[in-house]
């Protein structure tokens, strides 16, 4: 499953929540192609290609996050696009309203729509500064959480950084392991609605815990710049991995596997330290 | 890794161990994994016509067989000191290899109930002899420092290969791979069973140092055959086994699930599975090496619930559709888990004196008297009409419950720990 996706996902789990959708019918395709003939409940389309054909009828309400959803029969309900691709072939027919909000479209001018809507984002001009405001902000958020850190409770960032240095394929290991199975776990919660809240407070929960990695991560770079004040070498630590981070990013599949190694063994060790709490030190274990 | 201090240090011999210790374990657990489990299944049904209700019958008889044998042979070796014996192994092993070779070549050639079951009870004997000889193999080959490593490179090997090839589950493939996999077996051991070299002598004394003899749990204290220290491990892993063996034999009866993932004509979803199962063990011997065993325990029962959780939500949600392939995912990080930690634990919970009964009671109890009691309650299960998703479901709160008595079970236990202290003090 696309990663890019969950944010969009849990934001349509939330709408179909609050519109009251029983669960038990609410079905997501999130991959293959697929020809969807009869369906009683909501329907959300991921990274697949679903189909309704011609002279066949769902329920919906459809939601549209990504893939493509193609209508060559009918929708009784409301179809809402947030991303991907919506076609409306010749005689495809939607019951309900068609509430664009992004990803492409392309309706046939025969395609039969009760009632279109469609929520309107001023292009955003290709500015730099507006593009990097939000990285600043968390980059300059964290360094200064980190400063604050490293000048209250020291002891908590060096058990981080030193697990972090010194057993970087275990803090690996575990970051990958929890990551994996938690986000599995999280947004299988967020299926069954109930546990929504559950769900979306384990990410953030996830994300804080990602981010106190890279506070730990910083004032391991930190100490190599020898200054005797601590919170500044950890300030400065923080923007170097935020920079390094970036500018891995930027590189396609051995940056992005830079960039996610090293937010996963931030994440392992601060695990591993029971969040910086206790020196992690494997079994002893005879030479 | 010791490993690495022994190849920089150039000490050729131990290394040798390693070599030998990977290639066995790991053709004998696959040789387990294909002819024994998917092929006599195929037998059974396809070239005999027995139904499958009736197989399984026989494969449980199998288990209990392996059992008996494995516990049998395991306390003669302790008692004759065979299991420090390198020598005694490995003519032993030669035995095994050798009538499995000839029961391989055989298998395609049996035809009747009768002889099929002639060839059971044999093939049981034989797996049954092969856990005490193959397991304290660990003593004399690896050093404690790298146990979890070696047996996640044994069960990642093993499933690697055997999720990629063969890809058809019948009897006359594997028989072929497996004859041609034996022969050459066969003949070293030969010439290992009749004849002395200095590098086995030198192998053969590796079990007198302190770092290969005695195993992790048992270097303060050795761990005694009845106490809560071997028991309790095994039932977890017959926990582990059991959940695992219960569900698997009824997802493999569903085409569905089956043919997209483990035996999917997709190439990349098999070479995804085969990966997976490689990730899966590396990550299972860096747990098993660095912390308590009893993380991994909780880890692999985890993973279990969650797996099937997700099957259970595929069936009652999935409207047919092409299962996503987040569910055998997680099932083989389950399944590599539990086999790194099936390899490495047996060994390090014994002593050079206890390691034959202990590999044989902790495998054979855990492996296969589980797997014989799953299969028995998964044909009670079919016999009774129990639909697909309420088995698992019952599947489910096993693995569930395992989840949350393993850490109140620890609890307690320190509690008596304690509570004992206190009293002495």
């Amino acid at each position: 499953m696309n990663l890019e996706l969950i944010p969009l996902l849990i934001i349509v789990l939330l709408m179909i929540s609050a519109g009251g959708v029983d669960v038990e019918t609410t079905e997501a395709v999130i991959e293959g192609d697929h020809e969807i003939t009869e369906h009683r409940g909501a329907l959300i389309v991921g990274d697949a290609t679903v189909t309704v054909p011609e002279d066949e009828t769902i329920s919906g309400p459809v939601y549209v996050i990504g893939g493509e959803f193609q209508v060559l029969g009918t929708v009784e309900g409301d179809v809402t696009q947030l991303s991907g691709s919506l076609v409306v072939e010749e005689g495809g027919e939607i019951g309900g309203e068609l509430q664009h909000i992004g990803g492409s479209e392309e309706l046939a001018d025969e395609a039969d729509i009760a009632e279109r809507t469609t929520v309107e984002f001023t292009p955003a001009e290709p500015d730099p500064v507006a593009a990097y405001t939000p990285v600043v902000l968390t980059t300059l958020l964290l360094s200064f959480v980190g400063a604050w850190l490293s000048r209250k409770r020291p002891v908590l960032l060096e058990n981080i950084g030193t697990t972090a240095r010194g057993h970087p394929v275990i803090s690996l290991t575990v970051g990958a392991l929890l990551s994996v199975t938690f986000l599995a776990v999280f947004v299988f919660m967020a299926f069954t609605l109930v546990l929504l809240p559950v769900s979306i407070l384990g990410l953030l929960i996830g994300l804080v815990t990602i981010a106190y990695g890279i506070i730990g991560l910083g004032y391991l770079a930190g100490k190599q710049l020898d200054t005797p004040r601590v919170e500044l070498a950890t300030g400065l630590g923080v923007v170097g991995i935020m920079v390094l981070l970036q500018v891995a990013g930027a590189v396609p599949i051995l940056g992005d596997l830079i960039a996610g190694g090293l937010l996963l063994i931030g994440l392992g060790a601060v695990v591993v330290t029971y969040f910086g709490l206790q020196k992690f030190e494997p079994v002893s274990l005879p030479e | 890794m010791k490993l690495f201090v022994f190849v920089r240090e150039r000490q050729w011999i131990p290394v040798i161990g390693y070599l030998i210790y990977v290639a066995a374990l790991t053709a004998g657990y696959y040789y387990n994994l294909t002819f024994v489990q998917l092929g006599l299944t195929d037998l059974g049904t396809r070239e005999i016509g027995m139904s499958p209700e009736d197989v399984s019958i026989v494969m449980a008889v199998l288990a209990l067989l392996t059992l008996v044998a494995a516990v049998g042979s395991g306390l003669v070796m302790d008692r004759r000191g065979w299991s420090t014996d390198l020598y005694v192994k490995f003519r032993l092993l030669f035995l095994i290899i050798l009538v499995q070779l000839l029961l391989t070549i055989a298998a395609p050639l049996v035809s009747t109930v009768e002889q099929f079951v002639f060839w059971v009870v044999v093939c049981s004997m034989t797996l049954g002899l092969g856990i005490p000889v193959t397991f304290s193999f660990m003593l004399d080959f690896i050093p404690i420092r790298d146990r979890g490593y070696v047996a996640a490179v044994v069960a990642g090997l093993s499933f690697f290969v055997a999720a990629l090839y063969p890809v058809e589950w019948r009897i006359d493939e594997f028989s072929l791979v497996m004859s041609a996999m034996m022969v050459p077996a066969v003949l070293v051991l030969a010439v290992l069973s009749v004849k002395r070299f200095a590098f086995v002598d030198v192998l053969a004394g590796q079990h007198e140092r302190s770092t290969f003899g005695t195993g992790r749990f048992c270097r303060s204290i050795p761990i005694r055959t009845l106490s809560f220290a071997l028991w309790g491990p095994i039932l977890l892993m017959f926990g582990v086994f059991f959940i695992d063996s219960l569900g698997f034999l009824r997802i493999i009866e569903e085409p569905l699930y089956i043919y997209t993932s483990w035996q999917s004509p997709d190439l990349s979803v098999r070479l995804f599975i085969a990966v997976l199962h490689v990730v899966g063990a590396v990550a299972a011997g860096i747990l098993y090496t660095n912390f308590d065993r009893n993380w991994v325990f909780l880890w692999v029962f985890g993973l279990f619930a969650f797996t099937h959780l997700l099957y259970v939500f595929d069936i009652q949600f999935g409207a047919g559709e092409t299962p996503a392939l987040i569910l055998p995912m997680f099932y083989v990080l389950a399944v590599s888990f539990y086999t790194t930690l099936n390899f490495a634990l047996w060994p390090d919970l014994s002593t050079a004196e206890t390691i034959g009964t202990h590999t044989a009671l902790g495998v054979g109890i855990a492996g296969w008297l589980a797997t014989f009691m799953s299969t028995a309650l998964a044909l009670y299960s079919e016999g009774i009409g129990l639909p697909l998703g309420r088995h698992l479901t019952y599947v489910n709160a096993l693995s569930l419950l395992f989840v949350v008595a393993l850490p109140v079970l620890l609890y307690v236990h320190r509690m008596f720990e304690l509570a004992r202290g206190g009293a002495s003090s």
